[in-house]
Order: C-alpha cells, then structure tokens, then sequence
C-alpha cells in the first residue's frame, strides 16, 4: 500500500536507533515517567529504565538503562513519543481510539478507563474497521475537514475488556499497564480519512448520543492529557493560546456525547448503539436538540 | 460607559455561543442567546440605557422587560471583575 506523504513522514521521523540518551535536564535528572519537549526535542524518562530521545529529522534514539526490557519499548514509543513526534511535525494529536466506516472516520476520547479501546475492538469484531487505537492524529494542513492518520493499530486491552470483546490476547503490554495486546477483527489500511466525529465517552443509564454546546466540547478537550499538554509545550501555548487551539477544534470537528452503560453485562447495548450510529441506522428522537444525535 | 477588561480574558464564538475564558482561573463562561447579545454590545460606545433600548428594538420587547435581564447579567460579569463602568 503507498502511504501518503503524512504517513511517510511520521514513519521515517519514527525511525528507531539505539544510542546514549541525555538523562538530565540542564543538569538536573529527570525524574522517572518525565518528559520534556522543547522546539524540534522530545526527551522522555519511562517507567523501568527506559529513555528515549527524539530529535526531528534524526528519528528517535533508544538507550536501555539497567532492567529495561524491550518488550516494553512499543508502549511508549506508540504513546508518548508518537505524539510528540505527531506534535513537532504539524500535526494534531488527541487522545482517542478510532475506527472508519463509508470512507471516514468515528473517535472515541474519554479519560483512562473510559472504555475506548473496548469499544473500537467490539465495532471492529461487527465490521467497522480499527483506524487507530489510544492516539489519533489529525492533520490540519489541507482544506475541508480535518484529515484524521491511520495509526497504530496494536490494541491494549485489560482482562475484563478481553473477556467482554472476546479479542485474542497476545503478550503483555509491560511497564505499570496490566494490559494485553490483541490485534483488531478488521483493521483499515488504506490512507487518511476525513474526521466525521469525535464521541466523548461517559457513564450513564441508558444509551444516547447527544450534541454538546462549543463550551462543552472545548471544556473535554481541556482535559491534561500528554497529547494536549506537548501540543502546548511545543508551540508554546499561553493559557489564551490554548483556549485558541481547543476553539479551533471545536469548530472544525463534530463532536457529541456518546452516555452508555458503564456495567460489563450491559457493554453489547453501548457497542450496539455506537454502531447503529456511526451506520445512520440509529432511531431519530422527537427533540429538535438531538436532531444531532441518537438514542437507541 | 460599559467597558470589557479585556486582559484578564479572552473570548471565541462558535456557532451560536459566545464562550469566555477569565485568564486567572481557566473558568469558561458560556453566552447564547441574550447574554451573549448584550456581551457582545459592551465596546465602551454604551452604557446601560442604551444597552437596553438596543436590545430591546431587537428583541421587540419593553425596556422593562429587558432591562431587568440586563441588569442581572451586567450584575454577574462585574461580579467577576469582567466589565467596568455604567
């Protein structure tokens, strides 16, 4: 498949070598699970001896400190320094697991544990293809509506989650995460796509998708998580200039509120409901608020 | 004159909602429909009669009426230290 030249640039800046990687910042050390990101360089300390170091144009480069254990490296090099690599070179990253469906794409963000990951598996175990899990990036370069990458398509999933999808394990994730990872039912390997709709994943009784004023959407978006935060730091973003970026979003992307049940028996009424909408085959409500969304 | 102080925050409007951040806490602020009318009619060119004549015309409604509503918002943005003036 030929990638687009997004994709091609974020695999090459992407590229891994092995090397010594500076372990203090101006002198001081950095503190375990840190990063730091300044201009074109992302310095990140992880969990179990890890440290990684990207420089744009030089890809990134690895030192294994004592006890670090390979197997662990993919966790933050698909997170944290995929986002900072996405960040440095134009691009858009939001925490948030995807999947494509009549040539778009649907995201799911939410805080951690929310269920994003569960859900993509379960859509793409009933034919909607996994676009990307954990990051999604966006590329605000083109005209029209925001262009979303494919990304990595390893899923993370917990025990539960596993039990509740029936996706097939494969090893642990490593690191503090007692996680497994799985691989999709379908996964897109096509090109970029265009957003159609980012859902703000929350608890509640009954499943409803619904519009959220500006205000909302820009408030959930504000939501600290290291995508936000590098986005901020390597464009360096006073608070004014934040508030910006997040309207910014808020005006290029749909966003809506995606309530479900948060109970394990109840997890096939969600993924029902989120594909019967992403599909259009949800059931129009009466009230001219939800014109917008759903319920099933 | 009412006047915004304009640099303890900073505004967007998207669609039907005029959305303001004070700059010290991260509060937002949301606007629609009147509040983010008369929100919008603080430039420091009027005070509060002519705020309430404007909108009232707009709104087809009587001074009255509107001024009471205007004089509870105006209430509630000196109360966060966002306008000043009369």
């Amino acid at each position: 498949m030929t990638q687009s030249p997004a994709q091609a640039l974020l695999a090459r800046e992407s590229r891994v070598g092995f090397g010594p990687v500076p372990h203090t910042l101006e002198g001081t050390p950095m503190p375990e699970t840190s990063w730091y990101l300044a201009g074109d360089e992302f310095l990140l300390r992880a969990h179990g001896g890890h440290y990684m170091h990207y420089r744009k144009g030089a890809g990134v480069t690895i030192e294994r400190g004592p006890g670090a254990r390979p197997e662990e490296e993919p966790l933050w090099l698909s997170g944290s320094v995929y986002s900072a690599i996405a960040c440095i070179n134009g691009f858009v990253p939001i925490h948030a697991s995807a999947v494509c469906h009549d040539g778009a794409v649907h995201a799911f963000t939410g805080p951690s544990g929310a269920g994003k990951s569960t859900l993509v598996t379960a859509l793409a175990a009933r034919g909607l293809p996994l676009f990307s899990d954990d990051t999604l990036v966006l590329d605000p370069s083109g005209e029209g509506p925001l262009l979303a990458l494919p990304g990595h398509k390893r899923l993370k999933l917990t025990s539960e989650a596993l039990a509740l999808t029936g996706a097939a394990a494969r090893e642990e994730v490593g690191g503090v995460v007692a996680k497994r990872y799985a691989e999709p039912e379908q996964l897109w390997t096509g090109g970029p796509l265009p957003l159609a709709a980012l859902y703000f994943l929350e608890a509640g009784d009954t499943c409803a998708i619904a519009p959220l004023l500006p205000s909302e959407r820009m408030l959930r978006l504000r939501d600290g998580h290291y995508t936000t935060m590098q986005y901020a730091a390597h464009h360096q973003l006073d608070a004014a200039q934040l508030f910006a970026h997040l309207a910014r979003l808020s005006a290029a992307i749909p966003m809506q509120v995606f309530r479900r049940p948060f109970a394990a028996t109840r997890f096939a009424e969600g993924v029902a409901c989120a594909e019967a909408h992403i599909r259009g085959k949800d059931t129009p409500t009466p009230s001219d608020e939800r014109q917008a969304g759903g319920q099933c | 004159m009412l006047t915004k102080q304009a640099d303890i925050f900073t505004e967007t409007r998207i669609e039907d909602e005029v959305v303001v951040m004070l700059l010290s806490t991260g509060a937002f602020l949301s606007l629609t429909g009147t509040s983010a009318a008369i929100w919008e009619r603080i430039d420091g060119t009027r005070d509060r009669d002519s705020l309430v004549a404007g909108l009232a015309g707009e709104y087809d409604a009587s001074d009255s009426e509107i001024g009471a509503d205007v004089d509870s918002f105006l209430a509630q943005l000196r109360e966060a230290g966002l306008i000043a003036g009369d």
